[in-house]
């Protein structure tokens, strides 16, 4: 039975229509990521699952039964918010017991509860201390704390790594993961950032203007993207797109160069191709005049325009180099879009 | 001294921040100093109506401030009313930003309107309400009529049971917005991810104020109330235009009795001992609370 269903959840601001129509089901214990371009309605979502935003229409259960007219503190969920909002007056040990106090636990369950989260968080030498004398990574871990120590049912994480420096950021993203197999609690988990989406979740929930574009496991929506803008959404560097003509099985460029290999029925298409796609290769197809080459160590990433089409390939470190080379392309592994519609053709 | 060994010690940096507050601290001591220093000075001297003797008296009128039952009444009248008046204007204040912190219509004008009675001169408000509660021609009786059905005559200022509650409405109608606004200020400033925090920790109201809102607003909260305290403490205008202290001492507070005691029985020297009394208890009061704010800090 699915832990929480939402059925058609719609939510205005006056007249603009910031939730439509968002249905889905989410398992007990998994752990789904929202993701999306800011201004996609995926907060608003979030925060109307903690009941913060009041919704327009539709309709939440969580175990069954109906928690849409509930306030925030009849639904059982506990939440991590981006500015942390950690009580600046209370210490640390004070932050994290707050919402167990607020439910009359008694003080021994408290404190064992209180130094088992602390102990998680590695947090223990800081229980005595203000927000106030913490730095980003370590109000952070209080935040988490704070939400962890209550047995509710459902975890929401809005956006919590946002604030932290990158190194940080993949420290705590690792952590996370850890601790919800450590808890085998319902996650869900906001972020507009496609790579902790597809690292964190089990199942990626992908919003676009307030409405789903696609769900599913992280690598299905990363090797079958429903349409172009999910393909563009999820990977980095992000896929190339250009417009192409198939004819007798080989993709016509529009700068004439033709690349056999490809099963598709002739027609014009979007082709999108990822940079991981292309292969530096001395007898491959595809000649390219490479402008600009990124080096990340292991890899680099070298430009070329075809036709004014600004493409990036993901070569050998050493195999990246200024000027012509020839690049082949895995056929099999790129995909094909409607040009029109932007939806994706198996 | 030579211009330049003059320019010199003007450009040393201890010499020169000296040089610039001077003007400043010289008003200062002329304007608070001096007459403070001139007040202790009369209060040992013996001058009054009947005559001034400008040599040292002793502590007379300090021992005569031990005896004097109208002194300590008109004390009590102030404390009472102080310790009354401002809970009632905290409260009322607070409600009225709890309000205004919500979404509503047309709210900068509501809050110009209702900080409209703090800019009105206290012996405008104070005249204003005395018309109002008149008990034949005032509109407070009127209205009472109309409520009541009936004749209402209640005699506002002369009812021993009614002029406190009188002068109590006036000061509250008068003083509330400002409480109002420094409380509305405050709370705006509480972050309200902390409140909604909370709200998902299941935390009740009072958990809530006790241990986000109240901490935060505390440093603004606590310096409205002392000056709220201090100007209820020195109370004259509006009980002064509304009673005159009367009937009889019964509204006296202790800036209308040295009044009194000076301007109308001209006992100089026993005026100037009562208000270094005043003096001395809200300094008192003043250093306790600061220093009570600063712990918190």
């Amino acid at each position: 039975m699915a832990n929480l269903k939402l059925h058609n959840i719609n939510k205005y601001y006056g007249a603009y229509h910031a939730v439509r129509d968002v249905s889905f089901d989410i398992p007990a214990g998994e752990f789904v990521v929202l993701v999306g371009a800011s201004g996609c309605g995926k907060s608003t979502l979030l925060r109307a699952i903690a009941g913060l935003e009041e919704i327009s229409g539709g309709d939440m259960t969580l175990r069954g039964t109906s928690i849409t007219r509930l306030a925030p503190r009849d639904r059982n969920v506990a939440m991590v918010f981006q500015s942390y909002a950690l009580y600046p007056y209370l210490s640390v040990r004070e932050n994290i017991a707050f919402g167990l106090r607020a439910r009359k636990t008694p003080d021994a369950e408290i404190n064992t509860q209180v130094a088992w989260a602390a102990e998680v968080l590695d947090i223990s030498d800081y229980l005595d201390r203000y927000p106030r004398e913490l730095s980003g990574g370590q109000r952070q871990r209080v935040a988490i704390g704070r939400a962890i120590v209550r047995d509710a049912d459902l975890y929401l994480f809005d956006e919590p790594l946002s604030n932290l420096d990158a190194k940080l950021r993949d420290g705590m993203r690792e952590e996370i993961k850890k601790l919800h197999e450590k808890l085998g609690k319902t996650f869900i988990y906001v972020t507009h950032d496609q790579i902790e989406a597809m690292t964190l979740a089990q199942r990626i929930i992908l919003l676009k203007d307030g409405q789903i574009e696609q769900v599913g496991p992280p690598l299905d929506l990363f090797e079958r993207p429903r349409n172009a803008y999910v393909a563009a959404f999820l990977g980095s560097p992000p896929m190339n797109f250009i417009e192409v003509n198939v004819s007798a099985g080989s993709v016509i460029l529009p700068d004439g160069q033709a690349l056999p290999g490809c099963a598709m029925p002739d027609g014009i298409y979007t082709w999108g191709i990822r940079p991981e796609h292309f292969t530096a290769d001395e007898q491959g197809p595809l000649l390219a005049k490479l402008d600009v080459i990124q080096p990340t160590g292991a890899r680099s990433y070298g430009t070329f325009y075809i036709a004014g089409n600004h493409m990036m390939a993901e070569l050998d470190a050493h195999a990246a180099n200024h000027g012509q080379t020839h690049l082949s392309v895995a056929m099999d592994r790129t995909l094909f879009f409607d040009p029109a519609t932007g939806e994706a053709i198996p | 001294m030579t211009a330049n060994s003059l320019s010199r010690t003007l450009e040393r940096p201890g010499v020169f921040k000296y040089l610039l507050i001077a003007p400043a601290v010289f008003v200062i001591l002329l304007i608070g100093l001096y007459p403070l220093i001139k007040l202790a000075v009369t209060s040992f001297q013996d001058i009054s109506m009947f005559g001034a003797d400008y040599s040292f008296n002793g502590a007379k009128h300090y021992v005569r401030l031990f005896g004097d039952s109208r002194l300590w009444e008109s004390l009590l009248h102030t404390v009472l009313f102080t310790a009354v008046a401002l809970p009632i204007e905290l409260v009322l204040g607070y409600l009225l930003a709890l309000l205004f912190l919500e979404r509503l219509p047309g709210k900068s004008f509501f809050v110009a309107i209702i900080l409209l009675p703090t800019i009105i001169s206290p012996i405008v408000a104070g005249s204003t309400w005395r018309l109002m509660i008149d008990q034949r021609f005032g509109p407070v009786n009127q209205i009472l009529s109309w409520i009541a059905g009936r004749e209402v005559e209640l005699l506002w200022n002369i009812q021993t049971y009614l002029v406190w509650p009188a002068i109590m409405i006036a000061e509250v109608w008068q003083w509330t917005p400002f409480m109002f606004l420094m409380l509305y200020a405050a709370l705006s400033n509480v972050d309200k991810e902390q409140l909604e925090a909370a709200q998902i920790d299941g935390a009740s109201w009072w958990m809530t104020f006790r241990r986000i809102v109240l901490p935060a607003i505390m440093p603004v909260m606590v310096i409205a109330m002392l000056i709220r305290a201090l100007d209820l403490f020195r109370i004259f205008d509006i009980i002064w235009t509304m009673t005159q202290g009367g009937p009889g001492t019964m509204t006296e507070t202790i800036s209308i009795y040295a009044y009194n005691i000076a301007f109308r029985e001209f006992e100089t020297s026993y005026s100037a001992a009562i208000a270094f009394l005043v003096i001395f208890i809200l300094t008192l009061v003043v250093v306790w609370l600061l220093r009570r704010v600063e712990v918190e800090r």
